[in-house]
């Protein structure tokens, strides 16, 4: 998994009304380079997690091939030492990876705006123990942690990979969202709100919420990218379910099978490209959109007049 | 900067290519043999992934630790062949002799042998070896004492007296005991937790070097038998992976090998003219069903999913083909090929039928349900998991092609893959419903497997510990049986009973064997000659096999 | 002062938490010692020796949780890690000795290297912004932050290793033709093996350095004080230096620090691939050998090395910019 990039922290956005904000988002998308690429990369991913059947027609765990056999117009990616065909492995992995991205992105980042924006509002003895127990976690080393989670629990399955990484992925994004809420918190359109006697349950979800959406999005994208290398590494280094269909355990197959060395390297190749291609497209739309949230980022387009002498 | 970078990249690369040339292409040239005892040429490196680095501990009676110190430095009474059917050679006794009604057993102990710090080893020396092991119960790896009632040794003749015959356990007491020297084990305190880190023994090698990466033997200049060991010098280093330890027997830096490498003819075979492998079948790797479950009680289940099994299709996809289909019967052929029940067999017919298998489901009362799992009148289907452990990707694999066979008659099976202790922590205490496993011992006959996982006296209630009949087998016609071997010495007798052990198999299907485990082994020609082979299994071949690896080491000699 | 006394108390506090996370899992999960030494003999223990196994490791738990716990801690700070299983009998303590240095260099070096190498493209990729390294930088670097470790370490070993075979594929060093030493051709033979492995980091974990102080620079470049500088007439790689990259890399420090959980992560996963003998490759052993006390003892000193060293940046920083100081 990458390093988080850490970058200059945004400027606080101005208020906007929720369904404004992802409009906003939607049309800076189309316009940016980068966040164009990902989505599309992102889309086709999603067209082939959902549709697998269309795109492979082989079975993925049926040992119905010769084994080892080159790529061909029959296996695209030819057939691993078990007779399996690679290409419908590959497609039919997709469907596991995305759940999990989307699972954990989901669930990592709600957690991270309930402990994060609580922690900045609650204040005083909340946010102490709070910001307190979200830096503890965030200093452990994650990946050690996990595999030690992953060992005891004996691997059973992609639950388990879910909550494990959930549990210990949501501390960063909390911290950046306990950042901006605490920015936010006296501005003038919250004061307003406050003035005006809502209580501070609506003021943080009908008001700090919908203004942070940029990041939040940009957090499930990084989480989304941190669950996928992490459940994949899991996976690869034997810690998940051998028996699901997930490009990591392929790629566990693969090693276990010396696949390098034995003349298939399409068996290690092949899921690792994809993780590759995906974790990019996580990693391009969310650098697309550190570069919306911050103008300062965006890249320098040259104009072509002619500078006066 | 980055045109910098990369030129720095290149050169730094460039140095570093040739250094990595220059530092791999070490070898050891063999020296010219010099006058006395010792040979002097020769070394040999063995390839035998443990998994961990060394304790450097050579205590013959630890587990992790005696197959570093059992057949190189200590040695066993008779060398007893498991390939060949038990043929014996005598090692540190001359000779043997069963008493009236085999209840006691005398060894002569071979004059002229000494310790490799010089004390000339007697028979005291083993009735110590084997009193060591019953005044230390945890010594007792083979529970020889749950048999023997005493070992004396009277001039230079050693007489163990049974307190009930079991003949069979003249493999575990012969040839699996290492014998000890008395002088220096009757100082230490605690003999199950010292780890020994410089053996004393009678063997053909001495334990000259160890750290944590690498253990140096020498041959023994003292050593008994004359003119051997003919190989100066064994490099056994700890590989933590089974990459590198096969990868140093693809590039020739190990010429004894004990690996499962996948691919094996594209990994190692292709690379020399040289490189051979042979894995001899050694026990059944099987389908245990808990007896105590209520469908899988039932005979006919039984007979149905051994039928459904395609074990020529999980040899070759789920071991890759190294190992071989088993048989109902049990007998792993072809190593007990000669042990095989034919009319048995031909009655049983061909052990691949489906067809048979859904006749057989049908008869029993079961019909194909809806969602292609057959069900019973009373509504109960045929799913069941099946324990596994994780860790045995082969394993794995097989059971994937087991139960893509078994769901093509109806029968429903989920692998639950498990830690090797959870697995046992289940398994053992009889806590699952299918199982697939095998049996640890492997002995000279078909007997000690079937014995295992026959006997009653080798099982135990469900939540309780069973020491090797997992499935919960109990049958008093079979415990007659097998007792009745345990008696007798005679071949002609030990074969009728086996004949009728085979019957029990196939009538009452108690496990369902599925392919036949074995020794993993490769070698190479090109340095030494006398490596045992197919056609002349001498001794089993790996180098974690022992005290077989005493017999390998001294057939071995340099080219 | 003050600030470090606060910092030494968050060390603390944090290695209270991973020293009871260590103590609790283990007791949360199902499996007992007895039947973990059992399982280590499978497959070469007779029936009868299994079933004296049993009554010799049975597990005697009759202390009280908290008990247990304090004992934990005690053994903890008297450096009693315990027995390893997959080892047995030799202590956690003598088997984690020997990876360490490995390691320790590998991911020392590389780290370091990283963070030169990153930092200067970065503050290059800033300066220049607009231009065709700009343009470039980003989107690449990006991409390979993107791409799990192990799959690059794979690549190399296909590529570098397996087809050219211009390095070993694995290991620290050839086990049976070199002793360890200070000498020449050990020496050689390490930087040899320890070469595609550092590629390996390097190249996944350089992209988050070279972003990451890009954007740094970025907002420094817009600052009063550069302008100014500018106005002065100074030349430009002076500006660069010394008044933009100096105060755009302490936020870089803090970054280190967090990221260095990460880089653990990355090198546990290429010391996997390619069986390099440190800390990380001995901590996959241990779990698929079930050692637990050897599993634990190495969460440990990973976490508290990551401590360490979070502790040292943050020190670091504050003696380095005096606006941590104040804003904390």
């Amino acid at each position: 998994m990458a390093m988080p990039v850490s970058g200059v922290p945004t400027d606080t956005p101005t208020q906007v009304p929720a369904g404004h904000a992802l409009a906003r988002v939607g049309r800076a998308v189309r316009s940016n380079r980068k966040a164009a690429t990902g989505t599309i990369l992102l889309v086709i991913f999603l067209l082939v997690a959902l549709f697998p059947g269309v795109i492979a027609h082989d079975s993925p765990t049926q040992d119905a091939y010769p084994p080892r056999l080159n790529p061909s117009s029959a296996h695209l990616f030819g057939t691993n030492a078990y007779g399996q065909d690679l290409f419908a492995q590959v497609i039919w992995g997709t469907r596991n990876v995305l759940i999990i991205a989307f699972a954990v992105g989901l669930f990592t980042t709600g957690i991270a705006v309930l402990i994060g924006v609580a922690a900045a509002y609650l204040g005083g003895g909340w946010d102490g123990t709070l910001s307190v127990l979200t830096d503890v976690l965030l200093v452990i080393p994650l990946f050690p942690l996990l595999i030690i989670i992953a060992a005891y629990a004996h691997g059973e399955g992609t639950i388990v990979l879910i909550f494990a990484i959930t549990l210990t992925s949501w501390s960063y994004t909390a911290r950046q969202l306990r950042s901006q809420a605490l920015t936010l918190r006296n501005r003038d359109f919250l004061v307003a709100a406050r003035v005006r006697g809502e209580r501070r349950l609506y003021v943080i979800v009908m008001e700090v919420i919908p203004t942070m959406t940029s990041l939040i999005v940009a957090s499930f994208l990084t989480n989304a990218l941190y669950a996928v290398l992490l459940a994949s590494s899991l996976q690869f280094i034997g810690l998940g379910d051998p028996n699901t269909v997930s490009w990591g355990t392929t790629l566990y197959w693969a090693e276990n099978n010396a696949a390098l060395q034995t003349g298939e390297p399409l068996w290690a190749i092949a899921p690792g490209a994809c993780i590759a291609l995906l974790g990019a497209a996580f990693a391009l739309l969310n650098y697309a959109f550190d570069e919306i949230g911050n103008p300062a980022l965006r890249p320098v387009r040259r104009s072509k007049r002619v500078r006066s002498a | 900067m980055r045109r910098l970078i990369r030129y720095g990249v290149i050169i730094v690369a460039g140095v570093l290519g040739v250094a990595a040339c220059s530092a791999g292409s070490s070898s050891s040239s063999p020296s010219s043999t010099a006058s006395g005892k010792a040979p002097t040429s020769g070394t040999l490196a063995i390839s035998n992934a443990n998994g961990t680095l060394w304790t450097c501990g050579f205590n013959p009676y630890n587990p992790s630790d005696n197959l570093l110190s059992v057949g190189f430095t200590y040695e066993p009474l008779v060398y007893v062949n498991p390939l060949q059917d038990g043929k014996t050679t005598p090692m540190l006794a001359s000779s043997y002799s069963w008493g009236a009604g085999n209840k006691s057993l005398t060894f002569t102990i071979r004059p002229g042998v000494t310790w490799s710090d010089g004390t000339p080893m007697s028979a005291a020396d083993v009735a110590y070896s084997f009193n060591l092991i019953k005044k230390n119960s945890g010594l007792d790896l083979y529970g020889v004492w749950s048999v023997l009632s005493s070992v004396t040794a009277t001039g230079n003749t050693v007489t163990m007296d049974f307190k009930a015959v079991a003949v069979p356990y003249f493999y575990y007491i012969a040839d699996e005991t290492p014998i000890v020297p008395q002088h220096i084990w009757s100082t230490i305190a605690n003999p199950q937790t010292n780890p020994i880190n410089h053996p004393v023994g009678t063997g053909p090698y001495l334990m000259s070097k160890c750290t944590p990466q690498n253990i140096t033997y020498t041959a023994n200049p003292h050593y008994w038998q004359p003119g051997l060991p003919k190989i100066a010098k064994i490099q056994y280093p700890a590989y933590t992976s089974n990459t590198t330890a096969n990868n140093d027997l693809a590039n020739g830096t190990a010429q004894w090998g004990s690996q499962y490498i996948p691919a094996i003819n594209t990994f190692y075979k292709s690379k020399s003219p040289n490189y051979n492998y042979w894995f001899p079948p050694t026990v059944n790797v099987s389908l245990v069903p808990n007896l105590t479950n209520p469908l899988l009680s039932n005979v006919k289940v039984r007979q149905a999913m051994s039928y459904a099994i395609n074990r020529n299709q999980v040899s070759s996809i789920g071991e890759s083909g190294y190992e071989p289909p088993a048989n109902q019967t049990g007998i792993v052929t072809p190593t007990f090929s000669s042990s095989l029940n034919n009319s048995a067999v031909a009655g049983w017919g061909n052990g691949y039928d489906p067809a048979k298998a859904t006749a057989l489901l049908q008869s029993a009362g079961f019909h194909m349900g809806s969602d292609g799992i057959m069900v019973n009148a009373a509504g109960q289907k045929l799913q069941f998991t099946v324990l596994n452990i994780g860790d045995y990707s082969d394993w794995v694999a097989s059971m994937q092609v087991v139960q893509q066979n078994l769901k093509a008659v109806g029968i429903a099976v989920t692998p639950d893959n498990l830690s090797n202790t959870q697995y046992d922590a289940e398994f053992y205490y009889g806590k699952y419903q299918l199982a697939y496993g095998d049996q640890s011992i492997f002995g000279p006959s078909a007997y000690y497997e079937l014995n295992n996982w026959l006997n009653s006296v080798n099982t135990a209630p469900v939540g309780k510990l069973a020491g090797s009949n997992w499935e919960r087998y109990s049958s008093a016609s079979t415990d007659k049986l097998l007792n009745e071997y345990s008696t007798t010495t005679d071949p002609a007798t030990q074969q009728s009973i086996l004949n009728q052990i085979q019957q029990v198999m196939l009538t009452d299907v108690p496990i369902i064997p599925v392919v036949e485990s074995v020794d993993w082994y490769q070698y190479d020609t090109g340095s030494f000659s006398g490596w045992p082979t197919s056609s002349n299994p001498y001794a089993q071949p790996s180098a974690y096999n022992f005290p077989d690896n005493e017999q390998v080491l001294l057939h071995l000699a340099p080219k | 002062m003050r600030y470090a006394l606060r910092r030494l108390g968050f060390f603390a506090l944090t290695l209270w938490a991973a020293l009871t996370l260590n103590f609790l899992l283990p007791r949360l999960m199902p499996g007992n010692p007895a039947l973990s030494m059992m399982s280590k003999f499978h497959g070469q223990l007779s029936p009868q020796a299994l079933v004296a196994l049993e009554t010799l490791f049975g597990v005697n738990t009759h202390q009280s949780l908290l008990s247990q716990y304090f004992g934990y801690l005690h053994d903890v700070f008297t450096g009693n890690f315990g027995t390893s299983l997959s080892e047995y009998p030799a202590s956690v303590s003598s088997v984690i000795g020997s990876a360490i240095w490995w390691t320790l260099g590998l991911v020392g070096i590389t780290t370091i290297l990283a963070f030169l190498l990153g930092t200067g493209l970065g503050i290059v990729s800033a300066w220049r912004r607009g231009s065709k390294l700009d343009s470039i930088v980003p989107p690449v670097f990006v991409i390979t932050s993107a791409i799990p470790y192990f799959w690059v370490a794979m690549v190399l070993v296909l590529i570098f290793a397996l087809t050219l075979h211009w390095f070993p594929s694995q290991g620290g060093y050839y086990i049976t033709t070199d002793t360890p030493g200070f000498n020449l051709t050990f020496f050689q033979d390490v930087v040899n093996h320890a070469f595609l492995p550092a590629m390996a980091l390097l190249i996944t974990t350089i992209g988050t350095w070279i972003l990451t102080m890009r954007n740094t620079m970025i907002t420094t470049l817009a600052e009063d004080y550069v302008r100014m500088a500018r106005a002065k007439g100074l030349p430009g790689w002076r500006i660069m230096l010394d008044y933009a990259a100096r105060n755009a890399i302490l936020p870089n420090l803090v970054g280190f620090a967090m990221s260095l959980g990460f880089v653990v992560s990355g090198a546990i996963l290429i010391e996997y691939v390619f069986n390099y003998p440190g800390v990380g490759y001995m901590l996959l052993q241990a779990v698929s050998g079930e050692d637990y006390p050897l599993m634990q003892a190495l969460f440990l000193l990973i976490t508290v090395a990551v401590l360490f060293a979070i502790l040292a940046a943050d020190i670091l920083t504050a003696i380095l910019d005096p606006r941590t100081r104040a804003a904390r």
